[in-house]
């Protein structure tokens, strides 16, 4: 080999290499700045930071998130069943009957949830929910919140399912199964796994989405509240709100914040990755 | 089809899901429809040749953003497209055993974090960082060029935006990469192997076999980044002007729906206007996905033998 093919070769591998550092490490920039910053912040308010509401914008230091973030909790749980539902039927009936049209349609449409910006869903539920309702509701940021994450339970679970292979439902039939008894009884059973690791997904991602409850969810930080048709806030929704005012308590308290977010993320993620690894054994 | 009765019963009672799923779409585009059109009458095209926010007076024009979301848009998907190759080469080629599964963990982890964590640290870190050493040196030697031709004041800029969103989109195009670079059947590799290429010929062959997936990943990476709102808002400066130069603040389409959609009930045409300007991004984002979807489909049925 020439010389040069082979330092070329060489240089090749090293900037590949370099440049994929370069590229994880805003990632690691970003954990570790959350983490100093907010770390900083929760020490300072201690406990009072999930036990307390947002303090007025000029007072001293103080206060907390728990507006948001009881607000956040209800309003994702609100959305997982009808996401959850709504996909797992779907794909059911997607895999069953694939060559159906009607299925077939369902797929296309599950899916093309996913190419829709979130903004978008939230104008649409603005106008479809929150207008006749008269008020910014948890209910609203729910429904919003469930057609964004719709897509992403569908293809969690429709991989699930299409990943059994053809000898079980080759077994079931031979054993006089109908549809309904082979998927309530073998499938389900079999992806039983993988549909609690799609849920956890679906409510990492619902947890996080902020677009999508920016004209829905309302933005009520003077307490807690659980009436679904009430408004409520959402801790994505608070930070966004508080790193854009100039007020430098709002700043701290979106540091924290984030943290907590960040923090609740790993903690789904790394539960994934463990569940996710056990099924391979 | 139905081998039973009892399969046509189980078929039957799962179309309801299905059946509002349709529903919720068609209700969608039917909400977005008649929610523009008042705007799209009245305002006709000139809606989307001028760029004028001034509800006050009900005078509008959506070209601003629209061309932000492009601008920023392209940005995006050029920083992604050059970050997600090297490390898509890198996991599949180059790393092995513990560490590509470490690697490979990390891009996943990245990929699903939230956008407002990646809006809080570019709006705190990425811009200032840019500002001082990127935008300034750009517009301090290269002035002359119009793209940097105007004094970075605050950092916020369609630039700093594209960056920003290129960044979150990184780990989306990486894994539609992979995907693709891995259906390469081996055969190809031990061709090029067994002529005695270099890694870096080989790579260099794989990845042209492969330049259709990743067109095709660019434009699901340009309708993602299109719709990005969180990060857009926080970076993009949100100003309403049409200048060639990157540095100056801008509107994309999502920003000014973020922020101007509060109020829009307030006047007149002011909501209809946002529809109108959110319908051309739903029309843009919705065609890439198809088509970069069906690009993706043919490649992978044409490349696996």
């Amino acid at each position: 080999m020439s010389r040069w093919r082979y330092l070329k070769d060489r240089i090749f591998v090293g900037a590949v290499l370099l440049t994929s550092i370069l590229t994880l490490a805003p990632l690691f920039h970003m954990i570790a700045t959350i983490v100093v910053n907010g770390a900083q912040v929760l020490a300072i308010y201690g406990l009072r930071f999930f036990t307390e509401t947002p303090p007025p914008p000029i007072s001293g230091a103080g206060g907390g998130i728990a507006p948001a973030l009881v607000g956040s909790i209800l309003v994702t749980l609100l959305s997982l069943p009808l996401s959850v539902s709504l996909a797992l039927l779907a794909a059911i009936l997607s895999t069953e009957f694939p060559r159906n049209p009607i299925s077939r349609l369902a797929d296309t449409f599950s899916r093309s949830f996913a190419s829709i910006p979130t903004i978008i869903v939230s104008m649409v539920v603005y106008t479809v929910v929150v207008v006749p309702m008269g008020s910014f509701s948890a209910l609203a940021g729910a429904v919003a919140l469930s057609l964004i994450s719709l897509p992403y339970a569908y293809t969690a679970f429709s991989t699930a399912l299409r990943s059994i292979p053809h000898t079980y439902r080759e077994a079931a039939y031979a054993v006089g199964m109908n549809r309904l008894q082979t998927v309530a009884r073998v499938f389900i059973p079999i992806v039983k796994r993988a549909v609690v690791v799609g849920i956890l997904i679906t409510f990492a991602r619902a947890m996080g989405e902020t677009a999508a409850l920016l004209f829905t969810a309302g933005r009520y930080r003077a307490g807690v509240s659980l009436d679904i048709r009430a408004a409520t806030d959402a801790v994505p929704l608070m930070i966004f709100d508080f790193i854009t005012t100039p007020f430098k308590v709002y700043h701290e308290i979106a540091w924290g914040a984030t943290l907590v977010l960040l923090l609740i993320y790993l903690a789904i993620f790394i539960a994934v990755k463990t569940a996710v690894r056990e099924v391979r054994l | 089809m139905f081998r039973s009765k009892h399969d046509r019963l189980f078929f039957i009672s799962l179309l309801p899901a299905s059946i509002a799923i349709t529903g919720v779409l068609i209700l969608f585009i039917l909400v977005m429809l008649s929610k523009s059109y008042e705007s799209i009458n009245t305002f006709r095209i000139e809606l989307f040749t001028k760029s004028v926010w001034d509800p006050e007076n009900e005078r509008y024009g959506v070209l601003s953003p629209v061309i932000g979301t492009f601008v920023t848009s392209v940005i995006s998907v050029a920083l992604a497209i050059v970050l997600s190759i090297p490390l898509s080469i890198s996991t599949v080629e180059f790393l092995h055993g513990r560490i590509r599964d470490v690697v490979s963990s990390l891009v996943e982890l990245m990929g699903g974090i939230p956008t407002i964590i990646y809006a809080i640290w570019s709006l705190n870190i990425l811009a200032p960082f840019l500002k001082t050493y990127v935008m300034e040196p750009l517009h301090r030697y290269l002035g002359f060029i119009p793209l940097f031709s105007c004094r970075p004041v605050t950092g916020l800029s369609m630039f700093t935006a594209g960056v920003a969103i290129g960044i979150s989109l990184t780990p989306y195009v990486t894994s539609l990469i992979i995907e693709s670079y891995k259906l390469i059947p081996t055969m190809y590799r031990e061709a090029c192997l067994s002529i005695g290429a270099t890694r870096y010929e080989m790579v260099k062959i794989l990845l042209s076999l492969s330049r259709p997936a990743i067109l095709a990943s660019a434009m699901l990476g340009f309708a993602r980044a299109a719709g990005e709102t969180t990060i857009a808002v926080a970076t993009v400066g949100n100003a309403i002007s049409v200048s060639m130069c990157l540095f100056a603040p801008a509107y994309t389409v999502s920003a000014i729906i973020a922020s101007q959609y509060g109020n829009a009930g307030l006047y007149l045409y002011a909501e209809s206007v946002l529809y109108s300007a959110a319908l051309i991004v739903l029309a843009a984002t919705l065609l890439l996905s198809f088509a970069g979807l069906s690009m993706l489909t043919r490649w992978r049925e044409r490349i696996v033998v």
